[in-house]
């Protein structure tokens, strides 16, 4: 594993964020038109509700049950010929795939999307051994060729403007510049297509495994997940331990619920039901099957009654669009493969105590729980996950800070019983902090208040207006 | 193995004993509402509508002797030279390929092939300008065509050609996922790959602008086959 950044990095890089307004431009427009989508197929799917509501019971049962759908779904892997390997972490699941694919004598693996490969960071270590992979989503090819990671779950390249592809393929390939995505989404078929049948080493992840049957469910929009399960000799599907599902009747709640939420599509382009190799005759299809089943972090989620929940995850990417933190900063300032909301909290579990300032980048809205197609408490979670850090088991070090804050509380709780000491401080505070006020809001506080303004604006007091119904603008 | 006990050893300590209220079956899910009694034509029809709004071309219910000369026609307006198909679910292929190479339309035949014919088979594929295919069920409320493969109908021929040729029995059409689920059954599922086909190829990769034919196909044209004696 990677070293994984400090907080002080996740401060330094979304302060970067915050102010590339190139980049926030990209996110925004980004973000509404996907809100758009989205907004239209949900109107005319009325039982939305009802099947998210389906999918979380669902979901649930399956993380209670785990255990036995794991057995379940590796002997019936083993039993449609699949080898099955179970990898504790990363690194596990690197190395069998990587010597996997030295055993095969692979020079090249093309690989479909996964967020699960990016998370034991797999191009890196079969680069190191030598051998070529080649991301082949539109996206992630393009992130690749930058020398860079995904920023979005669903779409990688999202804090790139077409115009920023065009360079780099004019760059990259000698040819002429173009800023038309047909263009260069055509370019890109017709070099990744030679790849795609020369290719004999395959990987990609898996949406959902029906324990029942065996089945891989790979869900996609372009075509490159096919091809990279049926076009080389040697398939490698990477899943998470909580991918499974117990029965194929169960299937139908998620898919359409995941393609809404994803990409604002009814259901995805292709959904692929792959069940052990190629029989004999078949074109298609590899001819050696393998399954890495990642934990990771996983198993130790669930022992937590609260963060168990997060397993429950689709990885729609609905969150982050909705977030107004990721609006602002986009998924590389998180320095996590999972950014946003849903990031914040899986990442403390996936990549370990590092990533334990995530969970306060929040500003507790609730827009995630509002979209998420299985409905997922991710305030709850975000709250569970800062009480652990404040006053778990690993407790921050600033013990002595939340104590002050404790005592402060307590003298705040005092006073605000008094409603006329309350309107003489707030007289005398409007009085204080008016020469400090600009336009209505205060940016820097003085003294010992200063903390509070670093990363926001104070309001005015005005104490001779009476509090506005309704809700006041937020500053900007 | 040690790995797979030790996972299942600590997903079993994180679950903790008692953690099991509710029994396997209370886990299943509700079953979704399946209209029994939708008339064909109009399940074929709101499927037309669904399959238009994804990008896909629906060129008609018809008969078969229609769905002939459709195709053929169909490889014309397109300009295609070299046409790919394999076995039908229902319908007859081999006439449907005879007529084209009647219209002097070059056929690729897909046959089971032996390991070592596989790479030749698949360039000649991949070198079709249109691939035709039957489905075994389609999905009026999203457009979607389901359709297994095996050594006589490979998943090569929805993918590698850059037109798509899809044509479905008009009493397989079914009002949703959920019920083409059902019909095929797990063992259905499980007999064979199974791909789920909305539309044409398409990303959104690039400012989340819509962009049809990434590694699939551009164009998908469909055919609802009503056979002359229902």
């Amino acid at each position: 594993m990677a070293e994984f950044p400090k907080a002080r990095d996740f401060f330094e890089s979304s302060r970067a964020a915050v102010g590339d307004h190139e980049l926030r431009r990209k996110l925004e427009s980004a973000s509404a038109r996907h809100l758009d989508h989205f907004a239209e197929v949900k109107a005319e799917f009325p039982s939305y509700d009802d099947e998210r509501e389906a999918a979380h019971r669902i979901k649930t049962g399956a993380i209670a049950h785990l255990d036995e759908l794991l057995i379940e779904l590796t002997s019936k892997l083993e039993a449609r010929g699949c080898k099955v390997f179970f990898a504790e972490d990363a690194a596990d699941a690197r190395d069998y795939i990587v010597e996997l694919a030295k055993a095969k004598g692979a020079k090249k693996v093309v690989k479909g999307k996964s967020m699960t490969t990016e998370e034991i960071e797999l191009n890196g270590a079969l680069e190191r051994a030598g051998i070529d992979a080649v991301e082949t989503d539109l996206g992630e090819y393009i992130v690749q060729l930058r020398g860079e990671r995904p920023s979005h779950i669903i779409t990688p390249a999202i804090h790139l403007s077409k115009e920023d592809i065009g360079r780099l393929f004019a760059d990259k390939f000698g040819i002429e510049y173009t800023a038309e995505p047909e263009k260069l989404t055509a370019e890109a078929r017709s070099r990744l297509r030679a790849i795609f049948l020369n290719a004999d080493f395959g990987v990609t992840g898996v949406n959902f495994a029906i324990a029942e049957t065996g089945t891989l469910v790979i869900v996609e929009n372009e075509g490159n997940g096919r091809l990279s399960s049926t076009m080389p000799e040697t398939f490698v599907a990477v899943m998470g331990i909580e991918k499974v599902i117990a029965r194929l009747e169960d299937l139908s709640h998620f898919l359409e619920i995941l393609a809404r939420t994803a990409t604002g599509q009814k259901l995805t382009t292709y959904t692929s039901f792959i069940t052990g190799p190629r029989r004999e005759g078949d074109l298609d299809g590899p001819r050696e099957m393998h399954v890495v089943i990642l934990d990771n972090g996983r198993s130790s989620m669930i022992a937590d009654p609260v963060l168990r929940e997060a397993l429950n995850c689709i990885r729609c990417g609905a969150c982050l669009n909705v977030c107004p933190i990721y609006r602002r900063i986009g998924g590389h300032a998180y320095r996590s493969v999972y950014p946003g909301p849903i990031g914040s909290i899986i990442s403390p579990n996936l990549f370990g105590s590092a990533a334990r300032y995530l969970p306060f980048a929040s500003t507790l809205c609730g827009a995630c729980k509002d979209i998420c197609p299985v409905k997922i408490d991710i305030p709850r979670i975000l709250l569970h996950l800062r009480w652990k850090e404040s006053a778990g088991e690993h407790p921050l070090k600033w013990p002595r800070a939340i104590e002050r804050a404790r005592r402060g509380a307590r003298q705040f709780a005092k006073i605000a019983r008094h409603p006329r000491t309350v309107r003489a401080l707030g007289k005398f505070a409007a009085m204080v902090l008016k020469p400090f006020a600009h336009n209505g809001y205060i940016r820097r506080m003085p003294g010992p208040f200063g903390n509070w303004t670093k990363y926001r604006d104070f309001p005015r007091p005005r104490p001779h207006q009476r509090p506005a119904p309704g809700p006041e603008r937020p500053p900007g | 193995m040690a790995e797979i006990h030790k996972i299942i050893a600590s997903v079993k300590d994180a679950l903790g004993v008692g953690a099991r209220s509710n029994s396997r079956a209370a886990a299943a899910s509700a079953t979704v509402p399946v209209a029994q009694s939708a008339h064909r034509a109009a399940l074929a029809s709101t499927f037309a509508r669904e399959l238009e709004a994804v990008g896909g071309k629906f060129l008609g219910i018809l008969t078969p002797d229609e769905v002939t000369n459709r195709i053929v026609t169909l490889a014309g307006e397109i300009g295609a030279k070299t046409v790919a198909l394999g076995q039908g679910v229902m319908s007859d292929m081999d006439a449907i390929g005879e007529a084209l190479e009647r219209a002097d339309f070059r056929i690729v035949r897909t046959i089971p092939v032996a390991d070592t014919e596989r790479a030749a088979m698949r360039e000649r594929v991949a070198s079709a300008d249109l691939g035709i295919a039957e489905a075994d069920f389609a999905i009026a409320s999203t457009g979607t065509l389901a359709v297994v493969s095996n050594g006589d109908r490979p998943s090569s021929l929805t993918l590698l050609p850059p037109a798509s040729l899809v044509i479905v029995q008009i009493d397989r059409v079914m009002a949703n996922l959920a019920a083409v689920l059902a019909e095929l059954g797990p063992d259905g599922v499980a007999a064979n790959r199974l791909t789920l086909i909305t539309g044409p190829s398409r990303t959104a990769d690039i400012e989340k602008r819509i962009v049809l034919g990434v590694h699939g196909p551009k164009s998908i044209h469909a055919i609802v086959v009503w056979p002359r004696d229902d």
